[in-house]
């Protein structure tokens, strides 16, 4: 068995439009996530209800306790007995938000503990107070902090996308897999694979010193 | 009128079994500037936080220019908690610890409160912070970062920033304590401006040279109850309680009387 290149490069072209859907699940899962995230922590915090806290702790502890995997297939074969018939690429995004909002989560309360309370005090005493209070006070300096831990937390959701194969979401991983399926060259296919991945991930993960520095994290 | 501008009547505050208010009232007329010493947990503090009621009392009533501020902690009603939003913006408060906003520079964290509550637009809020910078000396820090800002002029922009809403009365909570002592003039500077133009303000602190110059009034606080009040020079020389003339001799008073000499 030799190593032989034009394979892969004859995959690239499919492989890159498997990339591209890859992007979009994550791009889509990854935000839906942080809007969730974002409403959960807002909410944790302005409603200080236990009721509220224990359903949020039961909910981060089970999609903590469990493999991402198993969750992606309970939405997508459990839903539709509810009578939910979600196709596979609204289930994977619905799968993946749901997974990662659970560490956003976590990552932001993180980064809200570490905003002072005179933070909201000082906001406060002049008159801010609901949403402006959060969207222009409070926020930033939670997402200003929490930026390297979100940055990393996107490239798991980008890795954990090749899951959504499984469920037939025709991205980076399945387009692999239907190519090497035909061609039973499976290194040569893989290969472009992994070198994509690795890519997008690369930059995604140095985008944090970006973000950072675009963000003006300015401490003494 | 006058005599009315801020009333406080019978305020009570509970943390557990601590009494962190104890039935406190106070008038204050417009113009006047009233200081507030007493020992640590004696509720200075509490006492000018329930007066925005950023600590809601248990008990009591607080009456700005002839308005309700707010007279029970029960939960406020959305109308209620916008009318308290207006009071506050009327109430500036300055606090030990500056709080000013990390990520926002100089010239935002004055300019921000002026968008969201006072609904200027945005020129007309940059012109009146620049103006209010250039007041407390920070004129040349305009798009510095806080962080890069030492502790006199984060609280000097603490200040601004409060100023910037047009309050009538001025909260301040130790506002030199945290301060190294060689910075602690430039910040009294600033309130020493404002005393001369004519701002009532109710100050917390442990300065009492700058009190007794200062004040219209002193008040004693001991064990969430006013012990002493009455002109500070009088206050200071002849203290009336033996609790007072204790916290006095703590505090070092040699100091003070050695300013009074002079
Ligand atoms: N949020 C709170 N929870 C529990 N107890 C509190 C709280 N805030 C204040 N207290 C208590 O109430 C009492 C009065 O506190 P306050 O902060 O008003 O004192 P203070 O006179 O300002 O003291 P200091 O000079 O140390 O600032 C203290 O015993 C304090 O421990
Ligand atoms: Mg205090």
């Amino acid at each position: 068995m030799k190593f032989d290149i034009s394979y892969t490069l004859e995959a690239f072209p499919r492989l890159l439009e498997g990339a591209f859907i890859t992007l979009q699940v994550a791009i889509l899962g990854f935000t839906l996530s942080v809007l969730l995230a974002t409403t959960i922590t807002v909410a944790r915090t302005s409603l200080n209800s236990k009721i509220f806290n224990s359903i949020l702790a039961f909910y981060i502890s089970f999609i903590r306790g469990t493999p991402i995997l198993v969750q992606i297939f309970l939405v997508y074969y459990v839903l539709p007995v509810f009578g939910l018939n979600l196709g596979p690429f609204t289930a994977g995004i619905v799968a993946i938000t749901l997974n990662s909002a659970a560490f956003v989560t976590e990552i932001l309360r993180g980064g809200l503990a570490s905003v002072p309370v005179g933070q909201f005090e000082a906001a406060k005493s002049l008159g801010i107070s609901g949403y402006a209070l959060w969207r222009k006070i409070i926020l930033p300096q939670t997402f200003i902090t929490s930026i390297p831990p979100l940055v990393n937390e996107f490239t798991m959701v980008l890795k954990a996308t090749a899951l959504l194969s499984l469920i037939t979401v025709v991205e980076l991983m399945r387009v692999s897999q239907q190519i090497y399926s035909a061609n039973y060259h499976p290194v040569e296919v893989l290969s472009g694979a992994f070198v994509i991945y690795f890519l997008m991930c690369f930059v995604v993960s140095r985008s944090s010193v970006f973000l950072e520095n675009r963000f003006k994290v300015k401490r003494a | 009128m006058t005599s009315n501008f801020l009333e406080i009547k019978g305020l009570h505050k509970r943390f557990g079994n601590i009494a962190a208010l104890n039935n406190v009232s106070l008038n204050v007329s417009k113009g006047e500037v009233i200081f507030v010493i007493g020992p640590s947990g004696c509720g200075k503090s509490t006492l000018l936080r329930a007066v925005n009621w950023l600590t809601p009392p248990d008990k009591g009533e607080v009456w700005l220019e002839g308005e309700l501020v707010g007279s029970s902690s029960s939960k406020l009603t959305i109308k209620q908690s916008q009318l308290l939003n207006g009071f506050r913006a009327r109430m500036g408060m300055v606090f030990q610890q500056f709080n000013v906003w990390p990520h926002l520079n100089v010239l935002e964290n004055v300019v921000r409160a002026q968008l969201v509550v006072a609904k200027r637009k945005r020129a007309d809020a940059e012109s009146t912070a620049l103006k209010i910078l250039d007041q407390v000396g920070l004129q040349n820090k305009i798009d510095e970062w806080p962080d890069h800002l030492s502790g006199g002029q984060k609280q000097r922009l603490a200040i601004a920033r409060a100023l910037a809403m047009d309050p009538t009365l001025m909260l301040l909570d130790e506002p030199t304590s945290a301060l190294d002592p060689e910075l602690i003039g430039e910040v009294l500077t600033v309130l020493k401006r404002l005393v001369n133009n004519g701002m009532t303000m109710l100050i917390v602190t442990h300065e009492l040279g700058f009190a007794s110059e200062f004040g219209d009034r002193l008040l004693f606080m001991d064990g969430g109850e006013v012990i002493e009040e009455g002109p500070p020079k009088k206050i200071l020389t002849m203290p009336k309680t033996k609790r007072l003339k204790m916290f006095l001799e703590k505090l070092d008073v040699t100091s003070f009387k050695k300013e009074e000499k002079l």
